[in-house]
């Protein structure tokens, strides 16, 4: 029982539960608490893989970056970012059947690959370098300099297009129904229906995050 | 002459296209400008290019003339363009061009078609001045005489039928001219409908024609017209009546026996049965009397003297195949013979002055189709150039008197009835003098137009019989080949419902002559210098009802006045042609005129048709017996309605009241015709209706768009909208994509080539995959069942060996699929040797691609 | 046990249960959070799947470069997301995905 036989029992225990943390739990910050233990288990198996600048990237962007955005819109969101307590559940089963089905799924990959006739491959002893900056670096900016230079501008569109998605209308909305449904479709909500629920103005919403919290 | 020969050859004669274009120049001009034109210059135009095209005809007629000489007949061609092809399956083609042709036939009608109507053009200026659709009429008149000219002087079979239609077209539209009027307009269509019912067959006999001799022009069926006597079986259809088996025995035998026909009797008895829709006969006469619905001059034009003769022109012109038929020709003459006694009869008993003279035009064509169905073409058609001019004279005097009637009595029904005139002699003399031209040559008064041609049809009808044509039979299997032959007693029947027809002729005739110009005027009670009361109403009102007066008063009105010139005029000219064109053919005093012009065109069809022995010494004769027809009818009628003013009619019709009423209703055969036949139509449409409306509306459409909206609502379950759902599909997906990849497929190209007996399998490949085989199909698997890298083998098989090849197919996940080949080497083809001598063929070697055949000496 | 972290069918297994825990999440939670959070599991999976096949096959770096990749995606689809969750939050004042039916029949 080597360092790296318990070092990746552990990481990968820790990854798994992370998981199940995720997707279990009741309250979303404590999902995203989950993900950021994966993400940790994960960054331990990359170092476990000679991987060290992925790790490195994994625990300052997932981590650092992603999780945080998690927790922000969490926190932004409030009491309502949580399972409702009064919503129905629709379609419970297809929902659970399909989860269920894919668990099967899985199973059954798994049956299989174990089932096949290859023998199982051993890691070799990894040169020296593999997964260092360097080795990452040359790659990036020489035969993948151009995914590298697509993904620049695939980052700023993202950003582009958050800020456009997020900012939302200017809140001052016209108690008036448009004439034509062209008009109303892309000043109001896309059905007639949802006319009638009107969004909650400032004060109701205070009045709701005074009254839930 | 000599300046119209050079520049109008015999096979370019481009005047032939001038005469048929010039009305319909007329009638688009007229037709589109014509309200803006006016009344004059509309009238003047349709006048000129009547006059030109008459002209023009003129001049192809002394051409013509000039250009026959002796046996052969003389024909001009004028070739349009190329219409369109008709490929047979064999690959050969028949081009069917726009062309005109005239001989002597033709050129006839054609100086009738345009003379008369050139007449009643002028007529029509003055009949129809006061009504609105003035332009109208005359361009339909012209577009009329485009369609006729058409029909007559087209070269083939397509152009005719093109002219066919278009004079059924405008009489459709010239019957119906006050289409306003329901009753009009129902009487334009009758006139369709039936003459389509005529067309029908038409059409067949176009395509038998085209079937067997292979063209429709005229110079091509003359030539090949003797293809036309092959038989062809009408019965049974197929090869057996299926129910005959049901009664058995010799009956069945009987039925089942083959009959035929040739085909020229189906040629001619299909033309016959267009000619009786065209040209008013039985059974398709019954829209003739309706057409007296439309104005005056149109009965004259089209119903007198052109459109109704079209069907004896088209007898005629393919008279050379009529006559390989007699079956066919007797039946044209019965028929005919038959019309003429029924509208005879029907005629008796009508008391509107247009309707007697319809019924006489249906017994008259009668007559001619008589003529025709016996063999005298030229006697049949002597009788349509004589009735032109009489009927046509009648009916403008007709109209004439029509005419001064209105000018009192507007309703149309009582304008035309004869109880309401009487005496118009004394009122009206250039109609009488005219109308008795007329009357003469229509009752036969010896020495008139009408005595010399019917004298000769009726001659003719008794001497004058069809021989069987010789045809090549196919050798006996049974069958049973219709040979008709001209009954001996015929000639008997055809002349004594001839005579009696005559009788009956002269009968009516007479009355209706009477009772319009002699006697008392029953119309009003003339008043001098009357006025019109304030309500006056002009001569274009046509609607019945508005006027009642008060029968206990008497009617007043003004003294019945004659027609203005444009209207006599015409009246003369008929008039004069009715009394003396009898002498162009008068064979009493040999003259033949008309004989000889015609002759070349019938000379072909007259080998056919022979006289009964002793026919010369019949003609002074039956002469006898024409004379006395005429003097016994017209006696008879003079008597009774001149003498006894009327009272032995009506005293008749008190007496057999059902009798009388049956003839005033044409023998109800329209009747019969809307109970059964319509009422035959009505049930089928109906029944179409409710198919229409439970089979095609319900299970067609409604049930197949319920269920489709059906199988939509519960496919519509599936779009919930929400991403879930979707995924959850998706995850689905993924399993059967999974399984798809994860189960590996046996498959092998097989590469067969049965000569050599060499065949190679090529297994596909896949990820993973490894192979093993059983090549030598002996239920084991070569190299010991071990898996294997190896894709390709081929085997070799013996002649008709059989083997099973089994490949199976494992992949990465170790799971195994199976798949067996069967293969069978055939024996080789020996379709293409020849056989020795001794019945066995000589085995074959084959070196590579390279035949041997062996030499008899290596065949041991 | 002294073979655990040698060999790459382990780490093949790790992610494929990985990824079936985040599948699973994503299929059966209501909250458009969570959702967004087992599709990162996923993604963290197929990483994780990807740099062990690297460490397999040695002869260039392609596999972490790929990972590399998938993390800057992430990254930025991490960020539209949530700002689609909140424009939708804004429409509907709620995350439950069962909300998000506008394109229902």
């Amino acid at each position: 029982m080597t360092v790296g036989n318990v070092f990746f029992l552990v990481a990968s225990a820790v990854a798994l539960f992370g998981a199940i943390m995720t997707i279990a739990s009741r309250s979303p910050i404590r999902s995203a608490v989950g993900l950021l233990i994966t993400i940790v288990g994960i960054a331990a198996l990359f170092l476990m893989l000679n991987a060290q600048f992925l790790a490195a990237i994994q625990l300052i962007v997932y981590a650092g970056a992603v999780v945080v955005l998690f927790v922000f819109v969490i926190m932004l969101l409030g009491p309502d970012a949580g399972d409702g307590e009064g919503t129905v559940a629709r379609a419970r089963l297809a929902r659970y059947g399909a989860g269920a089905f894919f668990v099967l799924l899985s199973l059954a990959a798994a049956h299989l690959v174990s089932r096949s006739d290859l023998v199982a491959h051993r890691f070799k002893v990894a040169p020296a370098g593999h997964g260092s900056v360097e080795g990452i670096g040359t790659l990036l900016f020489n035969s993948m300099v151009i995914p590298f230079e697509l993904a620049t501008a695939l980052l700023i569109v993202a950003v582009v297009g958050a800020i456009a998605v997020a900012r939302g209308k200017p809140h001052v909305r016209r108690e008036s129904k448009s004439a034509s449904p062209t008009a109303r479709m892309f000043h109001g909500p896309l059905m007639a229906r949802d006319a009638q629920r009107p969004l909650p103005t400032k004060a109701e919403r205070a009045a709701k995050a005074a009254g839930g919290a | 002459m000599q300046a119209i020969e050079a520049l109008f050859p015999a096979h370019n004669y481009t005047l032939l296209a001038f005469i048929v274009l010039l009305p319909l120049l007329g009638a688009a001009v007229n037709g589109i400008f014509g309200k803006r034109l006016g009344k004059e210059a509309v009238s003047l135009l349709a006048l000129s290019v009547m006059g030109i095209a008459f002209v023009l005809a003129v001049v192809t007629f002394l051409a013509l003339g000039h250009a026959q000489e002796g046996e052969e007949a003389a024909r001009f061609f004028w070739k349009g363009w190329e219409w369109f092809n008709l490929t047979r399956s064999d690959g050969s083609t028949t081009v069917l061009n726009v062309g005109f042709s005239v001989d002597a036939l033709n050129a006839t009608m054609a100086l009738v078609v345009t003379g008369v109507g050139f007449l009643i053009h002028l007529y029509s200026v003055s009949y129809m001045a006061e009504d609105p659709g003035f332009h109208r009429f005359l361009t339909y008149l012209n577009l009329f005489i485009f369609s006729m000219l058409v029909l007559i002087l087209g070269d083939s079979l397509p152009v005719l039928f093109v002219g066919w239609e278009g004079v059924g077209l405008c009489s459709y539209l010239l019957i119906g001219f006050w289409f306003e009027d329901d009753k009009n307009a129902a009487a334009g269509k009758k006139a369709f409908v039936t003459n389509r019912i005529g067309d029908f067959g038409l059409l067949v006999a176009m395509g038998l024609l085209l079937y067997y001799t292979g063209g429709l022009d005229w110079s091509t069926i003359d030539n090949n017209a003797k293809s036309l006597l092959t038989p062809i079986q009408v019965w049974p259809l197929g090869t057996h009546v299926p129910a005959a088996s049901l009664i058995g025995g010799s009956f069945e035998h009987w039925i089942n026996l083959p009959r035929c026909v040739s085909a020229a009797t189906l040629v001619g008895l299909a033309l016959f049965l267009g000619c009786a829709g065209k040209s008013a006969q039985l059974p398709l006469y019954v829209w003739l009397p309706d057409a007296m619905a439309g104005p005056t001059p149109v009965s004259a034009l089209i119903h007198a003297a052109t459109m109704v003769t079209a069907g004896v022109y088209l007898l005629c012109r393919l008279s050379f195949v009529m006559v390989l038929s007699p079956a066919a020709m007797a039946t044209v003459a019965v028929t005919g013979a038959l019309t003429a006694m029924f509208a005879a009869s029907i005629a008796f008993a009508q008391q509107d002055i247009k309707k007697v003279l319809a019924y006489s035009t249906v017994s008259q064509l009668g007559y001619m189709f008589l003529g025709v169905g016996v063999g005298a073409f030229a006697a049949g058609f002597f009788h349509v150039i004589t009735h032109a001019f009489f009927k046509a004279c009648m009916f403008l005097g007709a109209g004439s008197v029509i005419h001064a009637m209105h000018a009192r009595i507007h309703d149309t029904d009582a304008s035309q009835d004869v109880r309401n005139m009487g005496g118009l002699r004394k009122y009206m003399p250039i109609t009488f003098w005219t109308f008795t031209a007329a009357w003469a040559a229509i009752v036969g008064f010896p020495l008139t137009s009408g005595f010399f041609s019917k004298d000769e049809i009726l001659l003719r009808a008794y001497t004058s019989f069809v021989k069987t044509p010789i045809a090549t039979l196919s050798d006996g299997n049974g069958l049973s080949m219709e040979s008709f032959v001209w009954p001996t007693w015929l000639g008997t029947a055809l002349y004594a419902v001839g005579i009696l027809t005559a009788l009956m002729t002269a009968f009516y005739m007479t009355r209706l002559y009477i009772g319009t110009f002699f006697g008392e005027f029953r119309g009003w009670k003339i008043v001098k210098n009357w006025k019109e009361p304030a309500h006056a109403h002009g001569h274009d009102d046509h609607d019945h009802g508005h006027h009642h007066h008060d029968p206990s008063v008497p009617l007043e009105g003004p003294t019945p006045h004659e027609s203005p010139w444009q209207m006599w005029l015409p009246l003369a000219v008929l008039g004069f042609l009715a009394a003396f064109a009898g002498w162009l053919n008068a064979p009493l005093f040999h003259i033949e005129t008309m004989h000889h012009w015609l002759e070349p065109v019938f000379a072909r069809a007259s080998g056919s048709v022979e006289l009964i022995e002793g026919a010369e010494h019949l003609e002074y004769a039956f002469l006898g017996a024409a004379i006395a027809a005429f003097a016994g009818g017209s006696g008879i009628a003079y008597w009774i309605y001149a003498l006894q003013k009327g009272k032995p009619a009506q005293s008749f019709a008190e007496a057999m009241p059902g009798l009388h009423a049956l003839v005033v209703d044409k023998w109800r055969i329209d009747e019969i015709y809307e109970e059964y036949v319509i009422g035959a139509v009505d049930s089928l449409a109906e029944f179409f209706a409710w198919a229409d409306k439970w089979i095609v509306d319900f299970l067609l459409a409604r049930v197949t768009a319920f269920l489709v909206s059906t199988t939509g609502t519960a496919l519509r379950f599936a779009q919930t909208g929400r991403v879930q759902t979707y995924a959850a599909v998706m995850v689905l997906g993924l399993g059967g994509v999974g399984w798809f990849f994860v189960t590996p497929r046996a498959e092998a190209k097989v590469d067969a080539n049965d000569d050599s007996g060499v065949y190679s399998l090529t297994a596909a490949e896949g990820l993973g995959y490894s192979y093993r085989w059983d090549l030598n199909n002996d239920g084991k698997w070569d190299d010991k069942g071990d898996f294997g890298e190896k894709t390709q083998q081929s085997l070799n098989l013996a002649v008709k060996e059989n083997r099973t090849v089994r490949l199976e197919v494992k992949n990465a996940f170790g799971r195994t699929a199976l798949r067996s080949f069967n293969f069978e080497r055939p024996a080789p083809d020996r379709s293409g040797f020849t056989s020795q001598a001794d019945g066995n063929a000589a085995p074959v070697r084959r070196v590579g691609d390279v035949r041997v055949i062996p030499t008899p000496q290596e065949k041991k | 046990m002294n073979t655990l972290g040698y060999f790459v069918e382990q780490y093949v297994m790790l992610a494929g249960a990985l990824f079936t825990l985040g599948c699973v999440g994503f299929l059966v939670r209501r909250n458009v959070l969570v959702q967004l959070m087992s599709i990162e599991l996923m993604l963290n999976a197929v990483n994780l799947m990807l740099v062990a096949f690297n460490r397999q096959h040695m002869a260039d770096l392609n596999g972490q470069v790929f990972a590399f990749f998938i993390i800057a995606v992430a990254a930025a689809e991490v960020a539209v997301g949530l700002a689609i969750v909140l424009a939708f939050y804004r429409l509907k004042s709620s995350v439950q995905s069962d909300e998000a039916d506008q394109l229902r029949h």
